[in-house]
């Protein structure tokens, strides 16, 4: 949507001090605030291939380390790879009229490159059955895990009995993990060369690595060979497979599809969703989209006059009420600290650990809560101040502006309005249905350099109607202001008064 | 213990982020997910920013956000929140660093507990053992730290700024000398060029460098293309020439070789030769050819010197890590982050948010940080 309502040149500051244009912002309609991507709880809702649209829950997705089992993307420049036939003669060759088996191997149909390349046998079957490649230190690695598993058990078993015994000078002694200060000092300069007692005391140990004298030569024929660069690989290309890293290309081998998410995002302050896609990856369409274009006034700018540091330039704006239901838009004057809309006292820098805070009860948000029993309610962080500067003054007009509601029927009746609404001639230029063209006037500042970018601020305050029923009896919409600080980008200076 | 049933069947997600690269993976696992770029796409400017190149702590905050949302939404592929996480983290790391990424998992993420490893004492543990001396080169310097029965001996600790920045100036700079527009190409190029094309080479061969009428033929010199239509010259002296840097001594006669050997000079004279005999390399710069045939000549030379004859070392050994040595400190963290450490020693968010400080380690830090 950026590309419709772009340029950026209005923007809305969300509730936590960022400005964002409308089409990235949220409403959340339990808490009557904007949110925003960078203030809402990011959840993965569902895995997904990008290439073969194959949905995988997440056990399945984890298990396969997030990457599609059929689809392979190429070693070398990282596109999808295809699968292509490549018939190798009869099938019986005794009889040659018995038809030709297929045989299939992957091509990279952007830079060409192919499992044949790297000597991989064709396989009969279309789907898979490539050859995965351990890691050649797998067993030892395990090995040292399952070692350090255990010691770090037996140090904490040992902790707890010292615990028991109230002998906690010992503790620090025994911290092998060198996290804590006291037993570093301790430690350091200690001519002892014993072998841990833990290390002692666990069977069936593996040998920690010997270190060599003899170390790998420099390759001579780097000396004396040219180098052929494209058979030397890339960082990118070493990084796709990243237990391997290959110096050249020969050694690259398919590498299995990333696999892509779906996200829903949630209010960190009623923990309700904001957005929530529909699970088939085939489908753009979300189950919730409480998008800020649906809700709050949406403006744009229809014309201003050239602009002169302190004098009033006449500018036209277009508010669209984008709800069922009619609202009056109100303009204040910006307040650029704080935020308007907060209602609850927030002292100090820190965010407060809702301790208090219970999960909305579960009637209200039926399927995605219950699933997420072990949630912990989340953190509230401060709003930060706005950082965007205004450089011009907005008369603030007295009058108000009625919007009303969103009638797509009436985009096509062109019999006038209907709507029988007194309007402030000075304020209200011109309107059609739930649209209206408001006139301002801005003062860009005194002093200001040619050329310097004019933006101008305001707090547009509408009134939001609340169409879910908070409690059963209370059936009627609950109305209500809400404060929007915008901001403006009107262009630049071109002269002084 | 509730909290230990509660994570057993939690992934635990291990990370380091480095300056130039970030690992990023599961605990118990044998390699990284991932290995990328310390980078994100900056939205005002549409332009690539890296996370080092921060302006304030709020900037930090903000581009550690971007990045982190892409570590878990692009390749951890599941949500933070309540979850664990184990971060290696270096130990020149800056406080406004570690605290700014703290704050970033805590309040942003609302991750349930965070346990911070000192890379190069996890990073001894993909070998198994207890005593070595590690040495990480990354991007901004060379850190050498001797580790003795699983702890690291801090006053020993030795740093120059070696590491891979200072190699792409230097292969900037002798790339000059023989073509032009090199100093408008990014960085990433200069790296490519560094990985596909140079070497250190061998000592004997080092010497003719400098030498007006050398006795050896230098390398063959590669063509390398730029974007289609250029093409530079990295001529066999420069492919030899640029890992030099390293043993370059400074005014104070510091380089590489010195600084193990210093490291190993301040720690109790028993411990000495076993740590010679236990050399452990890790970051990506160790990786390039003939580094580690090189370092142990360079070594042996610097032996000779009468400031390391007292040292009475015979033989320098090294270790190979079962991993690519980019990501050994990484594969440290995920060792330790299957064992039950995460339950006893983790910051809770709830510990975090009643302290609001990290604990224990920037304290000890202090002890020993003289500079930077
Ligand atoms: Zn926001
Ligand atoms: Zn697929
Ligand atoms: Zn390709
Ligand atoms: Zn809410």
């Amino acid at each position: 949507m950026a590309h419709v309502v772009g340029p950026e040149v209005v923007k809305y500051a969300c509730t936590c001090g960022l400005l964002k244009s409308i089409s990235s912002l949220y409403f959340c309609r339990y808490c009557c605030q904007l949110r925003c991507g960078f203030c809402v709880c990011h959840e993965v809702d569902s895995h997904f291939c990008g290439k073969c649209c194959e949905n995988l829950p997440s056990s399945e997705a984890r298990l396969k380390k997030n990457r599609c089992g059929n689809c392979y993307i190429c070693p070398s420049c990282q596109q999808e790879l295809s699968t292509r036939i490549g018939s190798k003669g009869p099938s019986n060759p005794e009889d040659p009229k018995s038809t030709p088996k297929k045989m299939y191997y992957l091509s990279c149909l952007y830079c060409r490159w192919s499992s044949r390349d790297v000597g991989i046998p064709d396989q009969s079957a279309a789907t898979g059955g490539w050859p995965d490649r351990e890691n050649v230190n797998a067993n030892r690695l395990q090995e040292i895990i399952e070692m350090y598993k255990a010691m770090v058990l037996a140090e904490k078993q040992q902790k707890e009995k010292d615990k028991k015994k109230q002998r906690g000078k010992y503790l620090s002694y025994t911290d092998r993990t060198g996290v804590t200060a006291a037993a570093l000092r301790k430690r350091i300069g200690l001519p002892v060369d014993i072998q841990h007692s833990l290390l002692k005391a666990k069977p069936k140990e593996p040998e920690p690595a010997i270190a060599k004298e003899d170390v790998e030569d420099l390759p001579e024929e780097l000396l004396t060979k040219p180098v052929n660069l494209t058979e030397v690989t890339t960082i990118e290309q070493r990084l796709l497979q990243i237990d391997l890293q290959p110096t050249t290309v020969e050694k690259l081998f398919p590498v299995h599809k990333q696999l892509s998410i779906k996200r829903s995002l949630r209010c960190r302050s009623c923990e309700h969703n904001v957005s929530k896609p529909e699970y088939n990856p085939n489908s753009v369409k979300f189950k919730i989209q409480l998008f800020a274009y649906y809700h709050v006034p949406e403006i744009r700018i229809v014309t201003v006059e050239p602009l002169r540091a302190g004098r009033p330039s006449e500018l036209i704006i277009k508010f669209t009420n984008p709800t069922q239901h009619q609202t009056t838009i109100t303009i204040l004057s910006l307040v650029l600290s704080g935020d308007e809309n907060e209602v609850k006292e927030e002292t100090g820098d820190q965010p407060s650990l809702p301790q208090e805070k219970q999960p909305p009860s579960l009637s209200s948000q039926p399927s995605s809560l219950l699933s997420l029993s072990s949630r912990q309610p989340s953190i509230t962080i401060k709003p930060r101040p706005v950082s965007q500067e205004v450089n011009a003054d907005v008369a603030i007009p007295s009058s108000k502006v009625i919007l009303p509601p969103r009638d797509d029927a009436a985009e096509y009746d062109d019999s006038g309005d209907t709507h029988n609404i007194q309007d402030d001639p000075k304020l209200v230029v011109w309107r059609k249905s739930n649209k209206a063209f408001v006139k301002l006037l801005v003062t860009p500042k005194q002093g200001l350099a040619l050329n310097t970018e004019i933006v101008a601020g305001f707090t547009m305050q509408h009134i939001y109607t609340n169409t879910i029923a908070t409690t059963v009896e209370n059936r009627e919409p609950d109305k209500h202001d809400h404060n929007i600080r915008v901001f403006l980008t009107l262009g630049n200076l071109v002269g002084f008064d | 213990m509730p909290i230990y049933e509660a994570l057993s069947d939690k992934l635990t997600v291990v990370l380091d982020v480095g300056s130039a690269y970030t690992k990023f993976g599961f605990s118990g696992e044998y390699a990284p997910r991932c290995i990328i770029r310390s980078e994100v796409r900056c939205k005002k400017t549409n332009t690539i920013r890296r996370i080092i190149d921060y302006e304030n702590q709020k900037d930090l905050y903000d581009l550690l956000v971007d990045f982190v949302h892409v570590l878990y939404f692009k390749y951890a592929l599941f949500s933070p929140k309540d979850k664990p996480i184990v971060v290696v983290e270096s130990l020149l790391c800056p406080t406004l660093f570690r605290e700014t990424l703290a704050k970033v998992l805590f309040e942003h993420y609302e991750i349930s507990m965070l346990l911070m490893l000192p890379s190069h004492l996890v990073g001894l543990s993909t070998l198994g053992a207890e005593t070595a001396l590690v040495l990480d080169v990354g991007y901004f310097e060379a850190v050498a730290i001797p580790v003795c029965h699983g702890l690291p001996v801090i006053h020993a600790w030795q740093a120059l700024p070696l590491g891979s920045q200072i190699i792409h100036n230097n292969l900037r700079a002798l790339l000059n000398s023989d073509n032009t527009g090199i100093n408008n190409l990014p960085e990433s190029v200069i790296e490519d060029i560094k990985v596909r094309c140079c070497f250190v080479t061998k000592q004997k061969r080092a010497a003719q460098l400098s030498v007006a009428k050398p006795e050896i033929t230098f390398a063959p010199e590669v063509k390398y293309p730029i974007g289609g239509s250029e093409i530079i010259t990295v001529s066999g002296k420069v492919r030899e020439k640029v890992y030099e840097i390293l043993y370059d001594e400074d005014n104070d006669h510091l380089c590489l070789s010195t600084m193990l050997l210093d490291a190993i000079t301040k720690v109790d004279i028993h411990l000495r030769n076993k740590l010679a005999e236990n050399i452990l390399l890790i970051g990506g710069t160790v990786m390039v050819p003939g580094f580690k045939a090189r370092l142990k000549e360079e070594l042996h030379k610097q032996l000779k010197h009468d400031r390391y004859k007292k040292l009475k070392i015979s033989s320098f050994k090294f270790h190979t890590p079962p991993c690519k040595e980019n990501y050994t400190a990484w594969l440290g963290g995920a060792i330790y982050g299957a064992t039950e450490l995460l339950s006893m020693k983790a910051l809770t968010r709830e510990k975090y948010f009643k302290e609001n400080r990290l604990p224990d380690w920037p304290n000890m830090r202090d002890n020993f940080r003289t500079n930077n």
